[in-house]
């Protein structure tokens, strides 16, 4: 007797369809065997199968079963396929139909229940691909399925539960999509205005958040850098419905999403420690998995005492940085994550990080200082579109200054403005690729960005007397549309170039 | 329409005319001003323009036509469209003499630079009627016209045999100032600006090299600039006279929102007033010395 139930397998973020044939032979001695290339998660999945059987009190036939997973050159992985085994060889025993049009995905525990699976969104979005009608998937993963509509999501508690509704005895109730509360709250670590002046620095953090743009941050320990950052998270605009349900694909693949959890709302802030390696970056493994650099997409990724980054984790970057997908090949498979990430990276001025302190003296050579520099690779730094400097400022006496407190806003006024800013981007890249002012390439910016002739001016001036690279010409451009969207302008006058200036990278002469 | 204008004309240009052979009838295209034949400065060079020569070029042609000399060359690709494009970047006028009719654009492609000569009241010179195809002895024929125009001649990059060595000996020949900007020695285009150094033309550093020649007194340009400094940058200036100062002491100070600060501070940065470092703007010593 031969049953086939549909699952699916993931590889990196594409689904295919698997057709778990399981087959009851009449005569043989018994056992129960999985075929088609299981990896030892899937190998497992029969010793799981059976004791959630046996332990939902069902009779676990004593005869030859043998299990295969087509296509058979798939490599499989992830314990997804236990639910539609188990489904296979239930219908046998009772003796029901599995229903046709019906995806079948989740891990089992010993006593029968279901547990929640990474991966169940990619697994539902399949489903919708291929027209398949009904999915039943963990109930714990069920809320993340039920995202894609067109699709009955069945949440499944456990395998009793299971056999009920598929006997049609108590039927399960379809589960509708319910957003998580929690999901956009948006209180990050530090408001903006408990921050003490540094008022440059907190313009190009907004620029930044507003439109995209990476941004590197130079400062003495304790000025503030780390804390920037981490005020950042707090003047982000949440993610459009586009966005989200990239990101949530790459968190589901990854098992970055709680049971019960919903869509991601909020942008991703990664901020990875200096001893990472490159596979922890980029992403790796012999099935790859997605790195810091995908978690980060359409988010930020912090990498704070950038120059202690090995040189490798950082030159990593610069290809997805360009692109924004990332391949990963290995010799069994080869997979593209997206990651299409807004870069925020610290560093301090020198190795002993007190160069221009204004009491403490730094104890560096100018030949150490230099070689502490030269760490960050120059094509890196070319791809970072604002560079600013963090002075140690006397907190206390800002603090006390009244002044200075008016001019501090609130993180929530902020993100108002670079809310408005992302608007603004959104319609104007309604009909192209791109979503930011930071992913522009130079026909973007030809197109988009129309310069008042004395900006042009003033450009071509500073291009000259600053040495601007092309790219940092470019980027000179793009900083300014977004001040300019910050704005509400629709074109790049001289004081937005001239603003976007203070931000351009800095030279040796400068140290 | 192409129009031309005789030797015998009162509005001939002086210097041209001063030289042996000069052209009897110069067709133009462009507004004819006397006026802008009146400091004129020819840059000419290599075709095989490297990185160095299109750099120092575009920072030579910015100071002086900024200073309003008039730039001269032949309109081919290499130096000479790079001298023609940062003078009109510069919004300065320049002349282009072409070694072809005057109704041609040759070469072709630089139809843009063309178009924006014009645009920046600047000329196109030929000796040439209508669509008179350049020939191999009109690129040195031309070049009489760029040196006999110009009190001094400007090389930049040139091999030892080239059209460019051609101006500067005429430029000799016709007793005007020569400049040659010296290069990397193991650079083949640089070989025929060294000669011209040995020879005994001026070395060309820096604009001021040349200006003084002209002279243009690059302290007055600059007293020009301060004078037109604005009330904000005035206030900035003034904050700063007392020492170095991170943006929050400046904002608190001079009481402007971040956005309008930043960009009158990268103005100033690039008139040359002040300059960012470890995360202070600093007033450049010069400047300090004025306001002192």
């Amino acid at each position: 007797m031969l049953v086939k139930v549909m699952s699916a397998a993931h590889c990196g973020l594409d689904t295919i369809g698997i057709d778990v044939e399981v087959n009851m032979a009449a005569r043989g001695l018994p056992i129960f065997d999985i075929v088609g290339l299981p990896s030892k998660a899937v190998a497992e999945s029969k010793e799981r199968v059976r004791t959630a059987i046996f332990n939902s009190d069902i009779e676990f036939p004593q005869r030859r079963i043998i299990v295969n997973l087509a296509p058979a050159d798939v490599p499989k992985d992830g314990s997804c396929y236990d639910l539609p085994i188990a489904v296979g060889v239930v219908s046998m025993v009772m003796n029901f139909d599995v229903p046709a049009n019906s995806l079948f995905f989740g891990e089992l525990s010993l006593d029968g229940a279901l547990r929640h699976t990474k991966g169940t969104l990619l697994a539902a979005l399949y489903a919708r691909e291929k027209g398949v009608k009904n999915i039943f998937v963990p109930v714990d993963s069920a809320n993340e399925a039920a995202v894609v509509d067109g699709v009955s999501v069945f949440g499944v508690k456990n395998l009793n539960q299971l056999t009920a509704h598929l006997l049609g005895q108590q039927l399960i109730e379809q589960v509708k999509y319910q957003d998580n509360k929690e999901a956009i709250n948006h209180d990050a670590e530090f408001d903006m205005a408990e921050i003490a002046g540094q008022t440059q620095a907190k313009r190009a953090i907004e620029i930044a958040a507003a439109g995209g743009h990476n941004c590197l941050m130079v400062g003495s320990p304790g000025a503030g850098k780390t804390m920037l950052a981490r005020a950042l998270a707090g003047i982000l605009p949440v993610l459009t419905e586009r966005e989200s349900l990239e990101v949530t694909k790459i968190y589901s693949v990854a098992g970055r999403i709680a049971a019960g959890g919903s869509l991601v709302k909020l942008r991703p802030f990664r901020s990875p420690h200096h001893t990472i390696s490159q596979a922890g970056i980029t992403g790796g493994g012999s099935i790859p998995q997605p790195g810091e650099i995908s978690l980060a997409h359409r988010g930020v990724l912090f990498l704070d005492e950038f120059n202690e980054f090995p040189r490798s984790v950082v030159e990593a970057l610069r290809q997805p940085m360009e692109d924004g997908t990332l391949t990963i090949s290995r010799s069994k498979e080869q997979v593209s994550y997206p990651s299409r990430f807004m870069l925020v990276a610290s560093a301090n001025p020198c190795p002993c990080g007190y160069l221009h302190h204004p009491t403490r003296p730094c104890i560096c050579s100018v030949r150490e200082v230099e070689k502490y520099r030269k760490r960050i690779s120059g094509p890196i730094l070319d791809r970072i579109d604002l560079h600013v400097d963090v002075p140690v400022v006397d907190v206390e006496e800002l603090s006390r200054n009244a002044e200075m407190k008016k001019l501090q806003e609130s993180s929530a006024v902020i993100r108002e403005r670079v809310i408005k800013a992302r608007k603004v981007q959104t319609q104007r890249f309604a009909c192209d690729t791109v979503c930011a002012n930071a992913e522009m390439k130079n026909r973007h910016i030809s197109k988009y960005c129309r310069l008042l002739p004395e900006a042009k001016q003033i450009l071509l001036k500073s291009s000259a007397r600053f040495a601007l690279s092309a790219r940092s010409y470019f980027k000179v451009i793009k900083v300014a549309r977004t001040i300019a969207d910050l704005g509400s302008q629709k074109e790049i006058s001289c004081d937005h170039i001239a603003e976007a200036l203070r931000y351009r990278p800095k030279l040796k002469e400068e140290l | 329409m192409a129009k031309a204008i005789e030797i015998t004309n009162k509005r001939y240009p002086k210097l041209l005319k001063q030289i042996p052979g000069a052209p009897s009838k110069l067709y133009y295209k462009g507004k004819w001003d006397p006026e802008i034949f009146n400091n004129c400065l020819a840059v000419v060079g290599s075709r095989r323009m490297t990185r160095y020569g299109k750099d120092c070029t575009r920072a030579m042609v910015t100071a002086a036509a900024e200073a309003g000399l008039t730039i001269v060359s032949g309109f081919m690709y290499g130096i000479d469209a790079a001298a023609h494009q940062a003078a009109v970047d510069a919004k300065g006028r320049t002349i282009a003499a072409m070694p072809c009719g005057i109704d041609l654009i040759h070469p072709a492609y630089q139809d843009k630079l063309y178009q924006e000569i014009l645009d920046n009241n600047g000329l196109i010179l030929s000796e040439y009627p209508a669509k008179t195809e350049p020939q191999n002895w009109t690129y040195p024929q031309r070049n009489r016209i760029v040196a006999g125009l110009s009190q001094a001649t400007l090389v930049v990059e040139a091999a030892l045999k080239s059209g460019s060595l051609i101006t500067a000996r005429l430029a000799r020949q016709y007793k005007r100032r020569l400049f040659a900007m010296p290069g990397p020695v193991n650079n083949v285009t640089s070989q025929g600006t060294l000669k011209l150094i040995n020879d005994g033309a001026q070395m060309a550093v820096c604009p001021q090299d040349i200006l003084t020649f002209y002279g243009i007194d690059t302290a007055a340009i600059s007293k020009k600039q301060r004078d037109a400094v604005s009330p904000l940058e005035k206030k900035i200036i003034t904050a700063l006279v007392f020492g170095p100062m991170e943006i929050d002491e400046l904002i608190l100070r001079v009481k402007l929102p971040i956005n309008e600060l930043s960009a009158t501070l990268s103005l100033l940065e690039l008139n040359g007033f002040i300059k960012e470092y470890s995360g202070k703007y600093h007033l450049n010593a010069e400047v300090l010395d004025r306001a002192g």
